[in-house]
Parts: structure tokens; sequence; C-alpha cells
């Protein structure tokens, strides 16, 4: 998708010149990268005793699937925050800030410091979603019969339905909080938990009048220590046993379905769908296009671009902290240094996809593509027993080449080459 | 102005109260000691932190200062200079790295402030004291315990996978090298991966080890160079169904960590690298008193196994 952004600017005048099947193979080069990769995987894999290919083995293939999901899923929301010309640097800290909720919400009961801040910030955040959503529909059907705008009645009517949701809600949650959270809890409370930072990250950008980088750089130095402080001085690390201090239940977040299919790659994938159609089938989408595209001509044009933005960095950080979710799901363990690095393998995979750093352009299936590129091209070196120190080197040289073959223009290397040749 | 004299009245005060603390305590003589740890987020550091505190505990007339420099060179000097304005009566410190915390150590004596370098060494002999353990140690003896389940001398069969710590600290190899060394000259055991560093992390451990397994159908051992790691192995091995047919071996023995999963039969054995926390102290106030300390005290490590496990749990009230 984003290899058809990419070309499809060019302008139409030489469609003759280059062939037709050039023209397809430049649409769609980044998923012919991924294409060699792959190719190149089989080819080097070692073999079984039986003689199976490892490498493309069902069992390889859905592991690669499985280690990537928690980068994946925060390069989603990375890649939408990047569709608006923003960035987000505290997706790692917000992660790890989502594992330690998470593992402490699932291993102790009471009243602890994760409790405390996650129940009434999911309160808080599903309050709003019903709130919006309630005058959404009121506003919908008001335009259908007498185009109007929401009154005030309607408002305090959507008030009033938010307000009584979110009781309910939080009375669910403080019901479980006696003994300790389960599965379905801990994944309503803690990607509110990330909304709530997300979103104070786009409402600093949009009132404050900042730069995301700084912004964001800010709260990715905050979250961190505010995870420390949950977590408290004396623990670095809270392990979560299934079946001895946390619920056997939440083993589920970390099983194999049909024997083979791993839920947090399962998970990954139908966040990628979800954000997938939300971005090319709904306005939204278009909207967030175009505030990248140019922001003051989106003002102009009659978007909300403050509440967009401030959706879009709430969205990231939900979505980073579910990733803590599955991260605690699948290590164990919830800790404050657990995303280091992450928000930069996050914006590699969202640049390797196509997705302009500029803003106004990309795709979220390209992303998908950049993620795989990065989950297999680890998985190949560890196959071939590549030392640690090597890899790196070569995970370097590959990120060049993919942005290379993903932006690099070669239209002046071909007229260049084929005027060389024409001279002969 | 005002900023300034509310400053000054604060710290006044602060001084009269402590002055009269110190006069109500009234000891014999009564000790600040400042403790620079290098930062508290990693689980060993934690346990070290605990032991230095559980031992001032024990020492009525000690007053224990304990600054975290967040794995910061530059915070962990300033923490430092920061205790020889205070005139703490010594300096525990733990540092970083050698070179950038040397000139600090040697301000610190020059300022007749007994320095006591715990772990990690700095390049001068300006200090009283160095306190730690010794990894090569370890390796040595986790080299030997490997070997002996392996079949011992001479007639040892496996297929052994190594996870590294981090590629770019001597720790790693002084817990590699000795291990290696056991198995020379064995003809039946190989070592699977080349130098396969899981950073000391659990995830990354798990990752390595679950791509391992897919490509060897044969693993007998794991060495995780430290508690984590081979956790992570433990339960990536667990995962593929595995984890029966092969025997994990960590480094650490931190009580919450290593020794439980050993307790729970998870890992085979750990070995302990014991925190140079309450040892460090207790010197330090051996040399206030007037005593002679060595100039090296290189604490050894200790194997944990089935055997002992659940009372090491018991003994730190996790039973």
């Amino acid at each position: 998708m984003s290899a058809t952004d990419a070309t499809s600017r060019e302008p139409a005048s030489k469609s003759s010149r280059p062939g037709i099947a050039l023209r397809v193979l430049a649409r769609t080069k980044l998923y012919w990268g991924l294409i060699v990769l792959l190719a190149f995987g089989a080819l080097t894999s070692p073999l079984t005793s039986k003689g199976n290919n490892i490498f493309l083995s069902i069992g390889n293939l859905t592991d690669v699937l499985r280690q990537v999901s928690v980068t994946g899923i925060v390069a989603v929301g990375m890649t939408m925050v990047i569709f608006i010309a923003g960035i987000d640097l505290s997706v790692g800290s917000l992660m790890a800030l989502g594992t330690v909720i998470c593992a402490m919400l699932l291993t102790q009961s009471g009243w602890t410091a994760a409790s405390t801040f996650a129940v009434p910030a999911t309160g808080f955040v599903i309050g709003f979603c019903i709130f919006a959503l309630v005058l959404f529909i009121l506003k919908n059907r008001a335009r259908s019969t007498t185009r109007d705008k929401p009154d005030t009645q309607s408002k305090w009517l959507a008030g009033g339905i938010a307000a009584a949701v979110a009781g309910v809600l939080m009375i669910w949650l403080a019901s479980q909080i006696g003994a300790k959270f389960g599965v379905l809890a801990v994944l309503v409370a803690v990607p509110c938990v990330g909304a709530v930072m997300g979103a104070m990250n786009g409402a600093i950008i949009v009132y404050g009048r900042l730069q995301p980088f700084i912004v964001t750089l800010a709260m990715m130095v905050g979250a961190l220590g505010l995870a420390r402080v949950i977590a408290g001085q004396d623990t670095a690390v809270h392990p979560v046993y299934t079946g001895s201090n946390a619920t056997e239940t939440f083993e589920v977040l970390r099983m194999l379905l049909w024997g083979f299919l791993p839920v947090p790659g399962v998970i990954f994938l139908v966040v990628l769908l979800i954000f997938f159609m939300l971005t090319r089938l709904t306005t939204f989408g278009s909207y967030l296009l175009a505030i990248g595209g140019n922001e003051e001509a989106a003002r102009l044009a009659g978007i909300d671009v403050g509440r967009i933005k401030i959706t879009t960095y709430s969205i990231a950080g939900a979505l980073s902290a579910l990733a803590g979710v599955l991260y605690v799901a699948q290590f164990r363990q919830g800790k404050p240094d657990a995303g280091i690095g992450l928000e930069l393998d996050a914006i590699a995979a969202v640049v390797i996809g196509g997705t302009s750093l500029m803003g106004g352009r990309g795709a979220i299936m390209g992303t998908l593509v950049g993620v795989l590129i990065f989950g297999f091209l680890s998985n190949i070196l560890q196959l071939n027993n590549i030392d640690s120190n090597t890899q790196l080197i070569l995970k370097g040289i590959i990120i060049v080449a993919a942005v290379l073959l993903q932006e690099g223009r070669f239209d002046g290397t071909f007229a260049w080459l084929k005027y060389k040749l024409s001279r002969q | 102005m005002e900023r300034r004299t509310f400053g000054k009245t604060v710290l006044a005060v602060s001084l009269l109260t402590s002055s009269a603390l110190t006069a109500t305590a009234a000891f014999a003589e009564d000790y600040v000691i400042g403790f620079s740890q290098v930062t508290t987020v990693e689980p060993w550091r934690v346990q070290f932190n605990k032991d230095l505190r559980a031992e001032a505990e024990l020492h009525e007339n000690v007053e224990l200062l304990i600054s975290d420099a967040n794995d910061r060179t530059e915070k962990q000097v300033a923490d430092v200079e920061n205790f020889i304005r205070q005139e703490v009566d010594a300096i525990l410190i733990s540092p970083k790295e050698s070179a950038g915390l040397t000139g600090v150590v040697e301000q610190a004596t020059d300022a007749g402030i007994p320095v006591f370098v715990l772990d990690r060494n700095v390049d001068t002999d300006k200090f009283v004291q160095w306190v730690g353990g010794d990894n090569s140690l370890i390796g040595v003896a986790a080299g030997e315990y490997a070997l002996e389940l392996l079949g011992g001398k001479g007639n040892a069969q496996g297929n052994i996978v190594e996870i590294f710590g981090g590629l770019g600290v001597q720790a790693t190899f002084e817990r590699s090298d000795p291990f290696h060394a056991a198995f020379e000259g064995e003809e039946g055991v190989t070592f699977l991966l080349d130098r396969q560093s899981g950073d000391w992390k659990q995830d990354q451990a798990y990752d390595i080890m679950s791509t391992a397994l897919r490509n060897y159908e044969d693993i007998d051992m794991v060495y995780g160079h430290n508690d984590p790691m081979a956790y992570g192995a433990y339960l990536a091995a667990k995962d593929a169904g595995r984890a029966d047919d092969i025997i994990f071996i960590g480094v650490d023995g931190l009580p919450d960590e290593g020794v439980t999963w050993v307790a729970n039969g998870e890992l085979a054995a750990t070995f302990l690298y014991p925190t140079p926390g309450a040892e460090g102290l207790r010197q330090a106030l051996k040399h206030l008193a007037g005593e002679e300390v060595p100039r090296e005290v290189v604490m050894g490590t200790e194997a944990i196994t089935p055997e002992n496990a659940e009372d090491i749990l018991v003994r730190n009230g996790l039973r």
C-alpha cells in the first residue's frame, strides 16, 4: 500500500516509458524486499535431522510472529503519530509502565500504587469514550433529520450515560481489587492508563504548541520515573507466576491457538486490521493524512486538528500499554526498564514500511512489512548462529538498504546508466 | 534574595535538628557513611542495597546515606562530590566504570575521607580497600558442577547452550572462560551457540532459546550468565514442551529470583554472586575503629542446589 503511495505522486506523463512490468515492480518493491529476505532465510536455513527446512517450519514462522508482536503493536500506534507529522518517543516508557502496572494488578491485591492509578484512569477514559460515542450517535441522528448541532440537552444526556457506565465499570474494577485482577480487567485497565498518558502528550503538544519531539521526550523520562515509583524502590522486577501468585487464566494471553498460532501474534494482527480499516475507510484516517500533509490547510478546511492530534497520541499510548500486557504474558515479568530502545525499533519499522517521517504519506500495512523484515532478519541471523555483535552491524546495514529501496529515487541512476550505454 | 534567606533558614534548621539528634543519640562515636550506588533498577543492585541497609540497622551508631547514580557516570561523580562536601566519615562506592570514577575517588581520599570500593574496581590505589565477588570463581564452580551433571571428567556427554551476558563486559568472559576450560578435552560435549548475548535480560534469552530449540533437536544443558536469562531459556523450553530434557544453570543466586527458581525445580542450580554491601560496611566500621583492614576482600561463591535452596529462602523470609 505504502509503495503505491510512494510512486503515485510521480507524474503520469512518462507512463509508457518504463513499461508496465517495471512499474508494478517499483510499486511493490517493499514486498519484494521481504520476499527476497524470506527466500534468503529459506536457502540459508539449517535443516532438521529429517531434512526439513527449519526456517520455513510453521513453528518458526509463528515464533517470529510472536517475537514481533510487542514491537508491532507499538509500531501501529507510532505509524499513526507519524502520519500527522508527529513523533512519539515515550512509547517504550509507556510500555514499561504498562508492564509494571499489569504485573502489579495481577500479583497484588488491595489498593496498591498500581490500582490507585489504574482504576480512576480506566473510569476516566472509558467514561470519555462513551461520552464521545453517545454524542456522535446523537449528532448523526440529528443530522439525518434536522441537521442541527447537538444541543446542551443531548450533551447532558451523553454525560449522564457516560458517567453511569464509567461508574459501573469502576465499581466492577474496584470489586476486583479485594482479590487480584483477572485477564479481562487487566486488558481493559492497562491500555486506559496508557491512553491517559498519551492524551497528556497530545494535550501538551496542542495547547502548549510545542514540538512533539520534546514533549514526548519529557514523557519518556517522566513515565520511566513513574514506572519506577509505582514498582517501588526496592523492587526492580515484578515476577508473574501464573497459578501461584497470579490467576491461571492469564495464560490465555500466551497460549498457542490450535497448537501453532500464538495469541500475542493474533492480537497484533487484529490490532493491525482494526487500525488499517480505521485509517483507510474512515474520515478519521483521511484527516490524519491531511493534517500530516498540510496542517494549516487541514485547519482551514474545518478539521478539528487539536482533537485529532490528542486522539492519535492517546491511541499510541494505549497501544503501548497493551503491548506491555503482552510483554508480561510472554516473559512473566513486569519491570520499569522493559521498553528501553523500543521507540527506536518502532520508528525504524515504520520508516522501513514506507511511511514518511515528514507526515502525510504512508500506510499501516507497510508497517507490518517493516516489522516483519526486522523480525525475520533477527530470526535468520539467530538460526545461522551469527554472533550478537555482528548481528548489530548487519541490522544497521539492512535498515539503510531497506529504506534506500523504499525511499531512494533511482530514476537518476537509471537515466545515467541509459546515457552511458547509449554513448557506447 | 528572599529565596536565598529561605534556603539559609532551612539549612540552619536542619543543621540544628541534626546536631540535636546526634546529641541525644549520645553514643561513643557516630558515623555518617555515604554509599554511592550506580543504579537501583537491577535486582542484584536492589539486593545489594537491602543487604547494606540491613547491616546498617545492626549498628546503632551508623547513619547511612545512599545515593543512586541512575546508571550514569557523571551523576555518580556528582554524588560522591556531594558526600565529600558533607564531610561524611567514610564513603562506600560501587562504581559504574573504572575510568570515569577514578578521579573522584582520589579526590575523596585527598580530602581525608576513607573510601571503600565495592564490586567493580577503579584505576588508582588511593582508597582503603576493595571488596567484591570473583566471577572467575563462579565460572570455575559452575563448570565443575556442569561437568559432573553431564557424566564427569573424561566421559561427559551433551550439547550445551550458553547464553552470554553483555559482550562488552568483563564479567561475561570471567563467567564464560573458566566454564569452557572445565570441558577442555571432553570430546562428547559441544557448545551449540556462538556467543549469543541476551544482554542479561529474561526476554532476550527467551527469544534466543526459542530459536535454538527450533535449530537443535538435542539440547542437554543451558548455562545462562545470570538467573533471569537461565529462567527465560527455561520458559522457552517449557513452552516448547522440552524443559524436562534440559538442565538449566544460572548465576547470581538472589533469593527472590534464582534461589526461588531452584527451589521450584525450574533451574538445576545457581551460583551465588554475593553482594559486597554488608561486608563493605563491616570493613569500613573496622577501619573507622582503628583496626587494620586488608587491601582486598574477595568474596567466594556458593552453589545453590535443590538441597539448600529451601533453607536460604527461609532465612530470607520468603518461605
